[in-house]
């Protein structure tokens, strides 16, 4: 089985909705308990007060887990940075993907946007996994005139033989940020690509975390595959 | 590193035993049993607290102070004062990056020497940057009356301290509620000033050196002899107090090993070359009687000789940010200080408490904030520095003690991944330099803190005489 990573912000009392919980059924999880510190606070600062409650509180999500059907452990950081220690577990546990927590119900249908510079076959393999027998519908979603690696119909058709059905749609005339959001109401949660970092990604944001702002439901982040160990600057 | 089992470690007077955890360090983060620490600072972040802490004094405040008493050859003292903090900043260094923990030099002398040295380094560090913050707060409030006389709102030096104390209760509240993007408006403003300064400072040297303007008149380099740069020398080196903050971040910081003596090294070069030229400029544009008459704000009509009111403008501003991130910074490394030593058991642990609203520790910002403010109502400018120095001058010189201690009977958990080249003659240096300085200073900031070094050790023999940290990692 696939690792995703569940990211909670444990001392603000963020929960994880059932419906997620049941999605991820298949799959191995790791729930991260993040606390978000200012520069001001030492982490081990946070640690030395909260680290008790916060253990408590991710083991009984971790049990939910578990009783949703999947396996689940989980983690606990103090951390001034979400981002980075997002990335830092989830390379360290080789997750696949990451889970942007949202409401949502049951989940019936879910979103795969292929749109832009996305590893189309991870996300593909990805979905194939998350769904397995279970009657959940995809639709793929693609930006007209955005011809990626892997053509809407090789995706619809590899899908379609592993049993799940999978419906495409190219949004015409659209930004692929609109296209998405604007094909979210029939869908339940939302698989997407990590993109690669950008000028506008370091302007207005990561299009993950826009996307789960905007959609309400959860979103599934799909890791780029990781070439090398990073050599960092810093 | 892979901390051993610790050993009995006592406890304080109310029952409460220091917290040591066990812990893994690497590049990225801090794993202890329960939980992990995200390092999330790299060397820029680094630089930006030590180059930030130290710059605002030394600049802004000391040229017209250190010239009326040492003339020219003040750019001597602060030379000597930068190679002090050098001495210092290697051993710290090693020291660092064998316990890169939040904590700093408090850290490694309660660890390296024990318990009643830590107490006392770690209480003074307390009340050491609680004297400097003070000191820098003064400083802004100097700059303050000057930028707006400057832009044409007159007020008298009467103004000085008040307009200090509004901005010492404005800091303290910021750091409690303020908790959006804090080291990068620091790492802004540090950019900015070391631009201001570049400009200026470029400009001045080359009029002084006769390029460009016309040539000065050259003056006696020591008109007051020797002795008076050894004192100065003691007085401006407050103006390094802020490469050892550093440390004090090391639990913090990304790939301690490397980063941290980068970051401690390179901030002090940074700032002994910005300082050593600053005074050149300052001392060949007015002589240094007339640089003394002009006080504190000094470098305002430096800045206005070389370039006229747009100089004495980037100037204002420039002093403005420096006296205003240094105190900032001061005030950052109080709670820290105070909370390495709660974490101890060495002050109440409700001291280190933080609130789940802002995150940030109130109690401790509270009690750096409080003496600020009654120590910046005095106003004394000279003493303010002086003790502040005199007691980062004993942290100093106990930190190049603690290296030659630990490394002449290495411990087991002892494996720094940086080697102070020069092993022993720089630490026995860096520990006979900082403690003669100390004797360079006036009697009223020797007695102050004396006592309150004697203070501290009472506290210790009251509160915690059975807290053990020696090798208690």
């Amino acid at each position: 089985m696939s690792r995703v990573l569940v990211p909670v912000a444990v001392l603000e009392n963020e929960a994880v909705p059932l419906g997620l919980m049941n999605l991820l059924g298949t799959m191995d999880v790791t729930v991260l308990g993040y606390h978000v510190l200012p520069e001001q606070t030492p982490p081990d600062q946070a640690r030395l007060q909260y680290e008790e409650r916060a253990n408590a509180a991710l083991a009984d999500i971790a049990e939910e887990f578990r009783d949703a059907g999947g396996s689940a452990d989980y983690r606990l950081v103090f951390t001034a940075d979400r981002q980075k220690t997002v990335d830092r577990v989830a390379d360290e546990v080789g997750a696949r993907a990451y889970a942007i927590s949202g409401a949502t119900g049951a989940v019936d249908r879910i979103l795969v946007s292929l749109s832009g510079d996305v590893a189309a076959d991870r996300i593909l393999a990805f979905v194939t996994e998350l769904v397995g027998d279970r009657a959940i519908d995809v639709t793929l979603l693609r930006v007209a005139g955005d011809d990626g690696a892997v053509s809407m119909e090789a995706a619809a058709e590899r899908l379609d033989a592993a049993g799940i059905a999978a419906t495409t749609r190219i949004a015409e005339g659209a930004a692929p940020l609109e296209a998405l959001l604007d094909a979210v109401p029939d869908h339940d949660a939302i698989v997407m690509g990590e993109q690669a970092p950008s000028l506008q990604s370091f302007l207005f944001g990561e299009v993950t975390e826009r996307v789960a702002a905007e959609s309400v439901g959860p979103v599934l982040v799909v890791r780029r595959p990781r070439s090398k160990p990073e050599s960092e600057s810093e | 590193m892979v901390s051993e089992e610790p050993t009995d470690v006592g406890a304080n007077l109310e029952g409460e035993a220091p917290d040591v955890e066990r812990s893994v360090e690497t590049d990225e983060a801090t794993y202890t049993d329960d939980s992990e620490l995200e390092r999330t600072i790299g060397l820029t972040g680094g630089l930006a607290i030590g180059v930030g802490t130290m710059i605002g004094a030394g600049i802004f405040v000391f040229p017209g102070l250190a010239a009326g008493r040492a003339g020219p050859a003040a750019a001597g003292s602060f030379a000597l004062g930068g190679v002090v903090a050098l001495l210092v900043a290697l051993p710290a260094s090693e020291l660092a990056t064998a316990m890169p923990k939040s904590g700093g030099g408090y850290y490694f002398i309660s660890r390296g020497l024990g318990t009643l040295a830590g107490a006392v380094v770690g209480l003074s560090l307390w009340f050491g940057l609680v004297f400097a913050a003070a000191f820098y707060l003064v400083g802004f409030g100097f700059y303050a009356v000057d930028t707006l006389a400057e832009l044409g709102i007159v007020l008298g030096p009467e103004l000085v301290i008040p307009i200090a104390l509004v901005f010492g209760v404005g800091f303290t509240l910021l750091n409690v509620t303020g908790t959006e993007n804090a080291a990068k408006l620091q790492n802004g403003v540090v950019a900015l000033l070391l631009s201001i300064l570049a400009v200026v400072l470029l400009w001045g040297t080359l009029d002084a050196l006769g390029l460009i303007g016309r040539p000065s008149t050259p003056e006696r380099f020591m008109p007051f002899g020797p002795f008076p740069v050894l004192t100065t020398a003691a007085l401006v080196f407050t103006s390094y107090l802020g490469f050892a903050q550093v440390a004090t971040v090391a639990g913090e910081m990304k790939r301690p090993g490397r980063n941290l003596p980068l970051a401690m090294v390179g901030s002090v070069l940074v700032v002994t070359v910005l300082y050593v030229t600053t005074i050149f400029v300052a001392t060949s544009a007015f002589g240094s009687e007339r640089l003394a008459s002009l006080g504190e704000t000094a470098m305002v009509d430096v800045g206005r000789h070389y370039l006229g009111s747009a100089g004495a403008l980037a100037i204002v501003f420039g002093g403005l940010l420096a006296t205003m991130s240094s105190a900032n910074a001061s005030i950052l490394s109080t709670s820290r200080a105070i909370y390495a030593v709660s974490k101890d058991a060495l002050l109440p642990r409700w001291a280190c408490r933080i609130n789940l609203k802002y995150g940030t520790p109130h109690v401790a910002l509270g009690m750096a904030g409080g003496p600020i403010l009654v120590l910046v109502a005095t106003g004394r400018v000279e003493v303010l520095a002086e003790v502040a120095s005199f007691l980062h001058l004993v942290l100093y010189g106990l930190i190049c003690v603690a290296l030659v201690v630990l490394r002449r009977d290495e411990p087991e958990w002892y494996d720094p991944d940086f080697r102070t080249p020069g092993y022993p003659v720089v630490p026995a240096l860096g520990a006979v330099a900082s403690f003669a300085l100390i004797g360079f200073m006036q009697t009223a900031s020797q007695v102050i803190g004396l006592g309150l070094m004697l203070a501290a050790a009472g506290w210790y023999f009251y509160y915690a005489r059975d807290v053990n940290l020696r090798g208690a990692l």
